[in-house]
């Protein structure tokens, strides 16, 4: 009884199963749709905002934040390697652009470069560093991120040493440099959508599920078939070609850089995955509303608590974190798809 | 000879000063089904991860399809066509269940849509086709072994290993794994199946191989095998052989 069952039951689903999309599976399509709808929402809400400066400034770095967020969920969610060296590529995209805007080349063709060399550094550099797990990883990317950030001090002369370097205010287009503020929101917007569409298509495509597999349990991946450094190093080569082109975006907002601009563990290397950990690490959505969360909120404590007791702000973020890390371990968007599953369930049962 | 899939030949393990297997020597042939049994800590699943790779040998070689696989990961041996499940199940618990089944079937099909009709398919096949949207950490333990089943045979395996599937079932999940495995023998498939339960092994028949302190003691058709007095002794004492 049950046997013929089960056998009617698979007949059925093989008559079928061409045009039926299998459940369990959300297609790029539909994540694309999501990403292009949210980004039409974010982009109305930039116009309203317009006059303000002090608003666009908040607005482009949250923005930014979010495509690097993002950048860094592709290896450090959807991969699970914590790496706290995504500085590193950051600065690689500084300086790139820098260096070659000296050499009269623009920034939008310095991304070609900058890309290019964060993920060769990536790979180079993660290939002995994915020999560790967990933590352990983590410690030792931490460990590269330092020495980098006293190897940017030394060598004066592709980062100008602790003097940092700085370009002419030159506006225009092809300079991504602009007069106003509102201008560059919108370039970080198109920043944090394009991230968001090739976050998309990997999360839904083979190496996003490859690098999900690896995350969750390493000898089943290996047992079909998958290797799982080649993988990693994917994801890191992509993270950080992502990371970079921010990189680039960055240095040409501000117009000048310095070692602790670009690589300092607290203000960059660390943030990435806060504002990743906040919003969700491991989904697609979390590291944008992290960033929508956090770098607004940041500001705003800045403006009012930094004046009544200097570094208060940071207090406050702290807790609100550790909050987050003890409660909230899937972010806030994984507490909503959890909510959403509850409640799927209760009309279903 | 030209249709012998798998030759372990004389592998030995040692962990140090224990020697987990020892010299055992192991033919299969296409279309077998072989059920590898043995009292706890005979070196079964020793001797699986050999043949799979996930430990490597101290002596000896493993044949796979003519060619030495002695020196390949196990990422290459699942490639090769080994497919395997794991004794304490290695769900991918944040993925839903068809993703699971999804990583095997992309080594068929590079493409999403196709590797996920051929995961949906091998979930249909273990009875597990209504679950495939459900995250996979919230499955039942018996669900989660034929997960693994489904995950393994999406890779499109020549020869299945299935360590020790029905630990823990109750009688009716047992049976119908059973069925499972006999469907599958039946379509062609070649398995290897680690077994603790002797009726479940009768239940199977064809052949039977034990092992008892990393040693192969016996080898053959179910009912001499499990009268052969080494075999009693090894599992119930000397008193009773």
């Amino acid at each position: 009884m049950k046997k013929a069952e089960t056998m009617t039951v698979s007949t059925f689903a093989a008559a079928k199963g061409r045009h039926a999309p299998a459940r369990g599976l959300v297609t790029f399509r539909s994540s694309a749709l999501q990403v292009i709808l949210l980004s039409v929402v974010l982009l109305a809400a930039t116009f309203l905002g317009r006059e303000h400066s002090y608003v666009m400034n908040i607005v482009a770095y949250t923005f930014l934040f979010a495509g690097l967020a993002t950048a860094w969920n592709i290896i450090g969610g959807f991969g699970g390697q914590f790496s706290l060296m995504h500085a590193v590529f950051f600065a690689i995209g500084g300086y790139t652009a820098m260096n070659l805007f000296k050499l009269g080349v623009n920034p939008w063709i310095a991304l070609v470069p900058a890309m290019a060399l964060a993920a060769g550094f990536a790979v180079i550099v993660s290939w002995p560093l994915f020999r560790l797990r967990g933590k352990f990883f983590g410690i030792a990317t931490l460990a590269v991120a330092e020495m980098m950030l006293v190897l940017a001090n030394y060598f004066k002369g592709l980062t100008g040493g602790s003097q940092g370097m700085s370009v002419p205010l030159k506006p225009g287009l092809q300079n991504m440099i602009f007069l106003d503020r509102f201008h560059y929101a919108l370039l970080m917007l198109g920043y944090a959508t394009v991230v968001l569409l090739i976050a998309a298509y990997v999360y839904r495509s083979r190496l996003g599920y490859f690098l999900q597999a690896v995350r969750d349990e390493q000898d089943a991946a290996r047992s079909v078939g998958i290797s799982i450094t080649k993988v990693k190093l994917t994801g890191m080569a992509l993270s950080a070609a992502l990371t970079a082109a921010g990189g680039v975006l960055f240095a040409m907002y501000l117009r000048f850089v310095d070692p602790p601009t670009l690589l300092s563990i607290t203000d960059i290397g660390v943030r990435f995955l806060l504002i990743a950990l906040i919003g969700g690490i491991g989904t697609l959505f979390g590291p944008l509303i992290g960033a929508l969360l956090i770098v607004p909120l940041e500001f705003t404590l800045r403006a009012y608590l930094a004046d009544v007791v200097p570094g208060s702000h940071l207090i406050v973020l702290g807790g609100s974190l550790i909050l987050c890390a003890l409660f909230l371990k899937r972010g806030v968007v994984g507490l909503a798809l959890d909510l959403m599953n509850r409640r799927k369930e209760a009309s279903h049962g | 000879m030209a249709d012998m899939l798998l030759n372990v030949e004389g592998v030995t393990k040692r962990f140090g000063g224990l020697t987990a297997v020892n010299g055992v020597t192991l033919e299969m042939r296409k279309g077998d089904l072989v059920s590898l049994i043995g009292p706890n800590g005979a070196g079964k699943t020793t001797l699986f991860n050999l043949i799979t790779g996930q430990l490597t040998v101290t002596q000896g070689r493993v044949r796979f399809k003519g060619q030495d696989v002695t020196a390949r990961s196990p990422e290459e041996r699942a490639r090769l066509g080994f497919g395997r499940t794991f004794q304490i199940a290695k769900t991918l618990t944040s993925m839903t269940t068809l993703e699971n089944a999804l990583v095997g079937a992309y080594h068929r099909h590079h493409d999403t849509r196709k590797a996920a009709e051929r995961a949906m398919n091998c979930l249909e096949q273990v009875g597990l086709g209504r679950r495939a949207g459900v995250r996979a950490g919230l499955l039942t333990l018996s669900e989660r072994r034929r997960l693994e089943i489904a995950r393994a045979l999406a890779l499109g395996p020549d020869i299945l290993m299935l360590d020790e599937v029905m630990a823990g079932l109750n009688p009716t999940e047992v049976d119908d794994i059973i069925h499972l495995i006999r469907a599958l023998h039946a379509g062609g498939l070649t398995l290897l199946v680690i077994e603790h339960n002797l009726k479940v092994v009768r239940a199977l028949g064809h052949r039977v191989m034990v092992v008892d302190f990393g040693t192969r003691i016996a080898e053959g058709d179910p009912e001499t095998v499990l009268s052969d007095p080494r075999v009693i002794e090894a599992y119930l004492g000397k008193k009773y052989a």
